[in-house]
């Protein structure tokens, strides 16, 4: 390239300096590849917990064995596999309505483009709190609380669920110009209505789409926290397995199997048909 | 003045007041941007019932001195007083709620329809509780109206994003109009628009100045339509901040 020409020429004319090829040593690590070479690292580090637990055991004969017991599945549960399985899709849409709810003021208190700093920081770390402790414990300690029922598995799912969706808003309402809503404020409308009507419109496709996909997530977490003793088909499962029934456990297995299926299908194409209009959206 | 039957003008103080009334009046009004003055010492009582072009090349603070009068930018120095067409005196923040304003960038809701757009200009007449399922029935009709008015009646209840940039752009207009304010500022109302439609959306803003004693300040660049749709010119000078010149137009129609 040539230099412009307020400069002075640094070479004479017709020769091109050619710039250097090979990086130096240090600029190869960019974030990327110093967290490939740690991953790396850890690897190595880690080959222990291939070691199992060191006997000789013939792991083919054992798989053979185990699946075996579950086949032919026992068809004869099936219709009390569909009212656990009715119980779970309860368990499951409760937990996702309360948490909705619950978690539209805490994302606004979560969002940076609505909330003074210190209380997106104490949202945002409650929140990071709360999804640190998988569903199963909370379903224990609503167990512990409540006693064994299907209100157990709702109050834990929903505590769950508000780490999510208290976050996933946030990033919605973050994702909206503020714009609009101050222009709205500036027409003469109050705080709650610039909120209603010129931000909420604009997040309310993501707001719905995350919300699917929590009714989805927990429909299949309310298949395990059954296993606590939280209602729904969990529970079956559990008394299944501590009876060795495999059989029946394969069952129920192959129904949950089906309802995740169909609700991972139907669930994925709802929810792109919602935030497609929402993303495809110009500011104007 | 066009209009001759005393029923068309809908506010009573409107009656009242006399005729050239100063609307708003401008002490010594300075915007300092970056170390550099944008305008000072601008001194003008502005009659009631007109309306301002506001010109310059761009850059010069056009979009600034509307913020001002909007009371959304503090001036460096100077005041303003507005008196409102009920006759109390204001200052720029207490006259807020009387101010309507197009937006240079329009700032629609982009997912709202067209209709929801235009009724949010009345959201300041409501608490909040009253619109949060819908608006007055006659508050929709009256918007709907207005709509129809600007060639909009097709795209009611379509998405303002789904629409294009001038019918965005009348649909921002018509929530200004909407909002029946005493002073209209408008940030290039006609830029997105063929030429019919810059004249239908010009003479609705001129009508509103002089047959409802609202006062307009329009930025615009096109001469001719300022030579027929102003009463008065103001422009900015990008060299000197405090070589505004004001112009009159047609200030004899005013009288």
């Amino acid at each position: 390239m040539r230099p412009p020409s307020t400069e002075p020429p640094r070479q004479p004319p017709g020769r091109i300096d050619v710039p250097p090829i090979a990086l130096k040593w240090h600029e190869h690590f960019g974030v990327l590849n110093i967290s490939l070479l740690l991953f790396l690292f850890a690897i190595v580090s880690s080959a222990g917990v291939l070691r199992g637990s060191g006997r000789d055991l013939d792991y083919l004969a054992n798989i053979r064995g185990f699946l075996g017991t579950f086949f032919p599945p026992d068809l004869s549960v099936t219709g009390r596999t569909l009212i656990g399985l009715w119980e779970t899709i309860q368990i499951a849409v409760m937990a996702t309505a309360f948490a909705i709810v619950a978690s539209v003021p805490i994302a606004i208190a979560g969002a940076q483009t609505l909330s003074p700093r210190w209380l997106v920081f104490i949202t945002r770390l409650l929140m990071n709190g709360i999804r640190t402790v998988p569903s199963l414990i909370w379903a224990l300690l609503a167990v512990a609380i409540v006693g064994p029922n299907p209100l157990a598995g709702v109050i834990g799912l929903t505590f769950y669920s508000v780490g999510y969706l208290g976050k996933f808003f946030s990033d919605a309402f973050e994702s909206v110009d503020v714009e609009v809503a101050r222009a709205l404020r500036a027409l003469g409308a109050r705080t709650i209505q610039a909120f209603q009507y010129g931000l909420w419109p604009h997040a309310k496709p993501l707001v719905w789409s995350y919300s699917l996909w929590m009714l989805e997530y927990n429909i299949r977490s309310a298949a395990i926290v059954g296993i606590v003793g939280a209602g729904g088909v969990g529970l079956q499962l559990h008394t299944y397995q501590e009876y060795y029934q495999w059989d029946k456990f394969a069952t129920v297995l192959l129904y949950m199997f089906l309802l995740v299926s169909a609700l991972d299908l139907l669930g994925e194409r709802v929810r792109k048909k919602i935030v497609r209009k929402a993303v495809a959206t110009n500011p104007c | 003045m066009q209009s001759n039957s005393p029923g068309q003008v809908s506010l009573p103080g409107a009656v009242a007041a006399p005729k050239l009334s100063p609307h708003l009046s401008i002490k010594g009004l300075g915007l300092k941007r970056n170390d550099r003055w944008l305008f000072r010492n601008l001194n003008w009582e502005v009659p009631r019932g007109s309306v301002v072009a506001v010109v310059g090349p761009s850059g010069v603070g056009k979009s600034s001195l509307l913020n001002c009068l909007a009371g959304l930018t503090t001036p460096t120095e100077g005041e303003l007083t507005f008196s409102c067409n009920a006759g109390c005196l204001h200052e720029a923040s207490g006259y807020q709620k009387r101010v309507g304003i197009v937006f240079q960038n329009l700032l629609l809701s982009p997912n709202s329809s067209v209709l929801r757009n235009v009724l949010c200009g009345r959201l300041g007449r409501y608490p909040w509780w009253q619109t949060l399922f819908h608006f007055p029935r006659a508050d929709k009709q009256e918007a709907a109206l207005l709509l129809a008015d600007l060639g909009l009646a097709a795209h009611l209840h379509r998405r303002a994003a789904d629409t294009s940039g001038g019918e965005q752009q009348r649909a921002a207009v018509a929530r200004a109009l909407f909002q029946e304010p005493e002073l209209l500022l408008a940030d290039e109302p006609v830029s997105n628009l063929d030429a019919y439609l810059c004249e239908h959306v010009l003479g609705i803003l001129r009508h509103e100045a002089h047959d409802k004693q609202r006062t307009v300040f329009c930025v615009l660049h096109d001469p001719a339509l300022l030579e027929r749709f102003a009463d008065y010119a103001l422009s900015l000078d990008p060299m000197n901040p405090e070589k505004w010149r004001i112009r009159v137009i047609h200030a004899a129609s005013l009288n």
